[in-house]
């Protein structure tokens, strides 16, 4: 599936209010500001998503998984490199990271911004587009990347599109790369890209 | 006398920089890290307000809210979320809460919510 350039430039320009307010929202919990790369964006099947962001990630990630429902539902996840993700534990508790899988405190950190981000973005998405998304608790995997795409893989019923927004983002100097992962049926993808459209229209 | 506010959040990382906010300006902080705990500790300890997570595992604080209202329709409920849609905002108020503030939480508005919520009880 392939946006054409008007849905392409609309969803950009949504996902960069989203990843606005996700920035601020990661400013506001470090005190340092963020600056963000623009946001780019491609639609994959999700058999497809692992070996492309493989390419982009080669090392150890943490990821934060969300469920999300409504009239366009889906599962969301913020997919960090192991080193990012002790990075922003260490700017946020002022405490030395140790490696994520003994330690708690940070798991605890990297949960908590996860949902404070994915929720900044969906929730704007959900304010733009009139449609009211509700959430389920966060949940952190140190898995594989290819370990947790699959897992939502089997988990789901029918073919499955992934959303993925390439999103760079710096912070007191330090590289922090993040990517989010929206994984929606053929159904819930289209009906995004109909209220994309709409609000696309409504804004000219 | 100090004023008592119960502090409600599944994030370890959420109670204690509220609790950090909350203790430096005087505030007594009890907390509850679930729906069911929070219901406890809200007949337990009888406090002035309530500062409520909406996304926990258990119970979520929406059905908190509102149980908490319908058991005490005096209770002063301020819901703190990550969740910045208005439809939320005004899905947590048509429930009864008196006010409602986005994570991460500012200072600033969180003194100031309090603030009016305390003095709508005097």
């Amino acid at each position: 599936m392939k946006l054409n350039a008007v849905q392409e430039d609309a969803l950009i320009e949504l996902l960069n209010i989203g990843f606005g307010r996700a920035a601020a929202s990661l400013s506001q919990l470090t005190g340092h500001r963020v600056l963000l790369e623009v946001p780019h964006v491609t639609i994959h099947a999700i058999d497809e998503v692992t070996e492309s962001l493989e390419r982009v990630i080669d090392s150890d990630v943490a990821s934060v998984h969300q469920i999300f429902a409504g009239p366009v539902a889906g599962d969301a996840l913020l997919i960090l490199d192991q080193n990012g993700a002790s990075i922003l534990k260490e700017l946020l508790t002022n405490e030395p990271a140790l490696p994520l899988s003994i330690d708690a405190s940070a798991r605890e950190v990297i949960t908590e911004v996860g949902n404070i981000l994915l929720n900044a973005c969906l929730g704007t998405f959900g304010n733009l587009l009139n449609v009211q998304v509700s959430f389920s608790v966060p949940q952190l995997s140190l898995e594989s990347l290819g370990g947790i795409l699959e897992s939502l893989r089997v988990n789901r019923v029918g073919v499955q599109y992934a959303l993925v927004v390439h999103a760079g983002f710096k912070l007191r100097d330090a590289e922090i790369r993040g990517y989010l992962v929206i994984v929606l049926s053929v159904a819930s993808l289209d009906r995004l890209i109909r209220a994309v459209e709409d609000w696309e229209h409504n804004n000219r | 006398m100090k004023r008592k506010l119960l502090l409600v959040d599944d994030s370890g990382l959420a109670r204690r920089s509220m609790r950090a906010m909350l203790e430096s300006d005087g505030y007594e902080v009890v907390e509850a890290e679930d729906g069911i705990g929070a219901l406890e500790r809200y007949f337990l300890e009888k406090p002035d307000v309530v500062l409520l997570d909406l996304v926990m595992k258990g119970m979520y604080g929406l059905d908190v809210l509102t149980k908490l209202r319908e058991l005490d329709s005096s209770a002063c409920v301020i819901v703190v979320s990550a969740d910045v849609q208005s439809s939320s905002q005004q899905m947590v108020e048509a429930a009864g809460a008196s006010g409602f503030l986005n994570k991460p939480v500012n200072r600033q508005e969180l003194l100031k919510l309090l603030n009016t919520a305390l003095e709508g009880r005097a």
